[in-house]
């Protein structure tokens, strides 16, 4: 444990052991109560004077409603299909305006660096009335296509930017000697920068898939047939029924909804630091 | 199927089942459930005619599964297959408008009071539908609200009503002998009620049914209204005046002030709950605290009953709003949901829906009013008689588009809102008058 | 500098490459020319460039000139548009929602944004420290932002149910334990309408909002205040300023350029954030939390009034295009100092 000059234990209570841990139960507790909700059978969910902080007679009843009951696994498979499509999209698109923009010099690049970075300013809450129309030409609608056609336009400039970053740190001299022994320009990039570049890409690719997961409009928008939903649609739209919501279910929706983000993140987690740190320093 | 191959160096497993045959049929598997998800269809040679329902997600939550059930019976007869989805009512019209827009998604969309009108350009013709499952003898008030420039785009299918739901055993607790007929009435009673801590409970917050339901009845029995015949905006009135007033003093006198912000489940919840002991609602409250009991405290089925609208100088009146089924125009289906629409109305079907329902629903023609199921449980005897005090939006001027856009855009519930926010009567009134004009006198 | 990995290409021998390529020429005529071709930097430039301006054109520049255009006419669900130029601009002046609306959101995203610096900051500080557990603790604090804003949205909207929720019950069991210490009766407590009072549901989706995202501050923050060097801090305890001092002297002008970024980035995202509102309040009560986004689904899913939807959505752009741009100048000038 580190210690400070001069920081006596009493001080470091205040200063620091207490704060974070009001800190990691405010950002945690959300998530201890998803659980306690889905576990909690309904006499002692809607009874409003009993503690709430703990279940007394834990049920699976709700997990089994949502698994049962709902299309929640069609949800979280075309979630899962659809995430990882984009993020590969949005990688391809992402690796190869990186490469271009970091490492080639050719007229206009400046001028697409920031047109690329300008697609911030419209955000997808400004274009889902017009790409609803689009995506209907395209006769995509209810499509998962619809989805992971959209979903790069905001995948991409962040991972564009991300592994320009990376791209730049890797030394020009190991292309220049490939080039020499008479590696064509495409192929300098695919052996050479990519593989070095890989914690980048990494990054990226976590990132995407998180974001992606997380997306609502565009799915709540652009697909309609049950089957089809993703799981933060599905979720809000067939799980919020009638007069009295099923908490329990919902709570069990919201629960199983996260863990396989999570539990993905996990295995990357270092990853998603570093690109998030990574794109923001630069 | 296996197939024989010609002999291939490590020789052929045993059986007739080749590693090629077996590659190649998995292969197909392979490429097929791809094709699904590629194309977000069904492969061709799995097709089956199919027919997708939008409807609302039901207070009663019975009448979901009858309708699960009826819809896959009639997809057994006709060889469809039936999907019918139930989300929150409040977000029919937005799922509409992206379907119809796009040209993409249900081919029977469930719309709610006039909104057929607002979607008139996207569904189809049902004036032989209408003619077939009774013509004339659909109540008027639901016919209007279907019909655009004479052609019916939908069929109304029931329609619901709220009526002030209460504990028995807390009003006699008390000391209200009488049940309120006028609202000086319900508001002495809810003052008894609020210093008891079991005030009503109400709802002035954006959504579809328990909001507008009490805005609109209050604002017609002062005899205010939003236009009149001629399609003026006459909201700025004094008997407008006088209904801003009284609920201003209702609400801080004999309300659960929380209600701002309640949808339509909030006050179910307070309801079964024990926090509030009367709330405008529709028999949902009834049914869950009778036929499921563990979501509420034992005994509470018996302590429910109901009481209509009160009344008030220019009348008693209820809000009617009719479900209807509206076939789309880019429907690919149209000749299965005409029939799937006619066998929801055949005697037998009709029938068991509106027992499913026990009350919370009335039938879109007078006939349904006669069935014995209305004697059966003396609590829901009186949502009978909604019909007699029904009353449209868009009193006294046509039930059309901008009056839809008005019930949609909560113009006359936020009226009421803002004065218990603390707006001054004079400007709530005129704040209203400016947003109704916005929609009947834009060009 | 990276450590170059074992196989780098070059310790292979010289020729490989060259021979590949020769072959590769022999083979197709064609393939030789396309690689040839390819061969020129601004060529290849443009090709690798264009997967990622193929979607941006059609699926940002396309539909943004396409909104427009429907903002500029009266365009309802079902209907043809007819052109009625800036109508739905004064329209949407005229009507009070709208200006709520507006006000709305920049106050949302200003206090949002100061709550999740401000706390993000004293977070990264916080873990800036060597403790045991901190790949751990790291990895947990960033679930908030990870996990579905729609689905901790949900929990959130549990916590602040009317009657069930899980702070009422914490401040009533305070309320009354109070009244009996003190032997005392201060009368019913119902607690605050988190999400049924205008001031209190405010209040609420900023609240969640700020719970999201606090993490992505923090790491950031944290990546920024690894790079302080040690023995600047050191230089200050030497002469012997505060804890305080030193934060606002050493570390706050340190952190200023990756603050500015992460600041605006947060910003513009929160500006145009849909979920939270959506989940919570739908934009009540009564219009009081509507942000331009929810507004926007509001008037144009909800109503069928799809020009005015799209108007509303574009108001957007302006706000959007100034902050941006105001951060492009500022690190054009950090750039050149």
């Amino acid at each position: 444990m580190e210690t400070r000059v001069g920081e006596t234990f009493r001080k470091r209570l205040v200063v620091f052991y207490i704060p974070l841990f009001l800190f990691l139960v405010a950002l945690l507790f959300p998530f201890y109560w998803m659980l306690v909700t889905s576990l909690k059978p309904d006499f002692e969910l809607y009874n409003a004077r009993n503690a709430p902080f703990f279940v007394w007679h834990p049920t699976f009843s709700h997990w089994l409603q949502l698994f049962q009951n709902t299309l929640f696994t069609r949800w979280a498979w075309n979630t899962l299909c659809i995430a990882v499509a984009s993020t590969i999209v949005s990688l391809f698109a992402g690796v190869l305006s990186g490469y271009a923009l970091s490492r080639l010099t050719f007229p206009g690049a400046t001028s697409f660096g920031i047109i690329i970075f300008i697609t911030y300013l419209v955000p997808p809450t400004l274009l889902f009335i017009p790409l609803a129309s689009v995506i209907a030409e395209l006769h995509l609608l209810d499509s998962p296509w619809a989805l992971i056609l959209t979903y790069p336009t905001f995948l991409v400039p962040f991972s564009a930017w991300l592994l320009m970053g990376y791209f730049k740190t890797i030394p020009r001299e190991l292309e220049e000697c490939a080039r020499i022994d008479g590696a064509t320009r495409l192929q300098s990039m695919i052996k050479i920068v990519l593989p070095l570049g890989m914690p980048g890409i990494l990054s990226a690719g976590i990132f995407s898939f998180t974001l992606s997961w997380n997306e609502f409009l565009y799915a709540l928008v652009f697909m309609s047939s049950p089957q089809q939903k993703t799981i933060p649609v599905g979720v809000v739209s067939e799980l919020m029924k009638g007069d009295v919501f099923y908490w329990g279910a919902l709570m069990a929706g919201a629960l199983f909804g996260s863990i396989p983000i999570a539990f993905v993140y996990s295995f990357f987690v270092e990853h998603y630091v570093s690109g998030m740190t990574g794109a923001v320093k630069g | 199927m296996p197939q024989r191959v010609p002999q291939q160096a490590g020789g052929n497993p045993a059986g007739g089942l080749t590693r090629r045959a077996f590659l190649s049929t998995s292969m197909a598997l392979a490429a097929a459930a791809g094709a699904e998800f590629v194309t977000g269809q069904a492969p061709a040679l799995a097709q089956t005619r199919t027919l997708h329902v939008l409807e609302w997600s039901s207070f009663v939550p019975a009448a979901d599964v009858l309708r699960d059930q009826q819809g896959a019976e009639f997809g057994k007869q006709a060889g469809v297959k039936v999907t019918i989805e139930h989300i929150n009512a409040n977000d029919l019209l937005a799922r509409a408008t992206a379907a119809i827009e796009g040209r993409k998604g249900p081919d029977i969309l469930q719309l709610l009071n006039n909104n057929p009108h607002l979607y008139a350009g996207g569904l189809e013709d049902h004036n032989q539908l209408i003619a077939e499952l009774g013509g004339d003898k659909f109540y008027p008030f639901i016919r209007d609200a279907v019909t655009v420039d004479g052609i019916a785009r939908g069929v109304p299918y029931f329609f619901g009503g709220g009526a002030n739901t209460y504990r028995k055993d807390i009003f006699q607790k008390v000391g209200i002998d009488k049940l309120p007929d006028t609202w000086e009435e319900h508001l002495a009673a809810g003052k008894k009620l609020k210093k008891f801590g079991m005030p009503i409970g109400q709802t002035l917050g954006h959504t579809f049914g328990d909001a507008p339901g009490f805005a609109y009845p209050l604002l017609w029995s002062f005899g205010g209204l939003e236009v009149d015949e001629k399609g003026k905006v006459a909201i700025n009135s004094k008997e407008t005046r006088a209904a801003v007033d009284f609920v201003k003093e209702f609400w801080f006198a004999a309300c659960d002030e929380g209600g701002l912000a309640w949808d339509d489940t909030s006050n179910n919840r307070a309801f079964l709950a024990e926090t509030i002991a009367c709330t405008l609602n529709g028999a949902s409250i009834y049914f869950v605290a009778r036929y499921t009991p563990e979501k509420t405290v034992p005994g509470m089925a018996d302590k429910i009953g109901h009481f209509l609208m009160p009344r008030g100088p220019a009348g008693r009146f209820h809000t009617v709003g009719p479900f209807s089924n509206c076939i789309t125009t880019y429907s690919e289906n149209k000749d299965v949901a005409k029939d799937y629409i006619r066998y929801c109305h055949q005697k037998e079907v009709y029938e068991k829906f509106l027992v499913t329902n026990k009350g919370y629903i009335n039938g879109p023609l007078p006939e349904w009013q006669e069935h014995p199921m209305w004697e059966a449980d003396p609590a829901i005897t009186i949502f009978r008689e909604l019909p007699k005090y029904g009353r449209r939006a868009g009193y006294a001027g046509p039930y059309d588009r901008k009056a839809a856009e008005v019930w949609a855009k909560y113009i006359v519930v936020d009226m009421f809102a803002k004065v218990v926010q603390g707006e001054s009567p004079q400007n709530s009134i005129a704040w209203a008058e400016q947003e109704l004009k916005n929609v009947y006198e834009r060009a | 500098m990276k450590a170059l990995p074992n196989n780098a290409v070059t310790t292979r021998s010289p020729g490989t490459l060259a021979s590949a390529e020769a072959s590769a020429r022999h083979r197709s005529p064609w393939l030789a020319s396309i690689s040839a071709w390819l061969e020129n930097e601004a060529v290849l430039g443009y090709v690798l460039m264009t997967p990622a301006l193929l979607l941006i054109v059609v699926f940002i520049a396309y539909p943004f000139s396409l909104g427009v255009g429907l903002s500029l006419t009266d365009k309802l669900v079902g209907k043809p548009a007819h052109f009625i130029g800036l109508r739905n601009f004064t329209h949407l002046f005229e009507s009070q929602i709208f200006r709520t609306t507006i006000w709305n959101t920049v106050f949302f995203t200003f206090s949002a944004t100061v709550l999740k610096a401000v706390l993000g900051m004293w977070l990264a500080v916080l873990l800036n420290r060597k403790i045991r557990f901190a790949r751990f603790i790291r990895a947990s604090v960033l679930l908030p932002f990870i996990v579905p804003t729609v689905l901790s949205g949900l929990a959130w909207l549990w916590m602040f149910d009317a009657t069930f929720s899980v702070f009422n019950w914490v401040l009533r069991w305070l309320w009354q334990t109070t009244e009996w210490l003190f032997n005392a009766d201060f009368g019913y407590f119902r607690g605050p309408r988190w999400l049924g009072d205008p001031a209190w549901a405010m209040f609420s989706i900023i609240m969640v909002n700020t719970w999201r995202g606090i993490p992505f501050f923090a790491i950031s923050f944290l990546a920024g205040l690894q790079t302080v060097p040690a023995e600047l801090y050191d230089a200050g305890d030497i002469d012997g300023a505060t804890g305080w001092q030193k934060f606002w002297h050493i570390t706050v002008p340190l952190i200023k350029p990756i603050a500015v970024v992460v600041i605006v980035f947060s910003f513009v995202v929160t500006f145009a954030d849909f979920q939270v509102v959506y989940v919570l309040t739908r934009g009540g009560p009564h219009n009081s939390t509507h942000l331009l986004a929810t507004l926007a689904y509001q008037l144009g899913m909800g109503s069928g009034n799809l020009g005015e939807g799209a108007a509303v959505a574009l108001f957007m752009f302006p706000f959007l295009a100034l902050v941006i741009l105001w951060q492009l100048l500022y690190l054009r000038k950090e750039g050149s100092q």
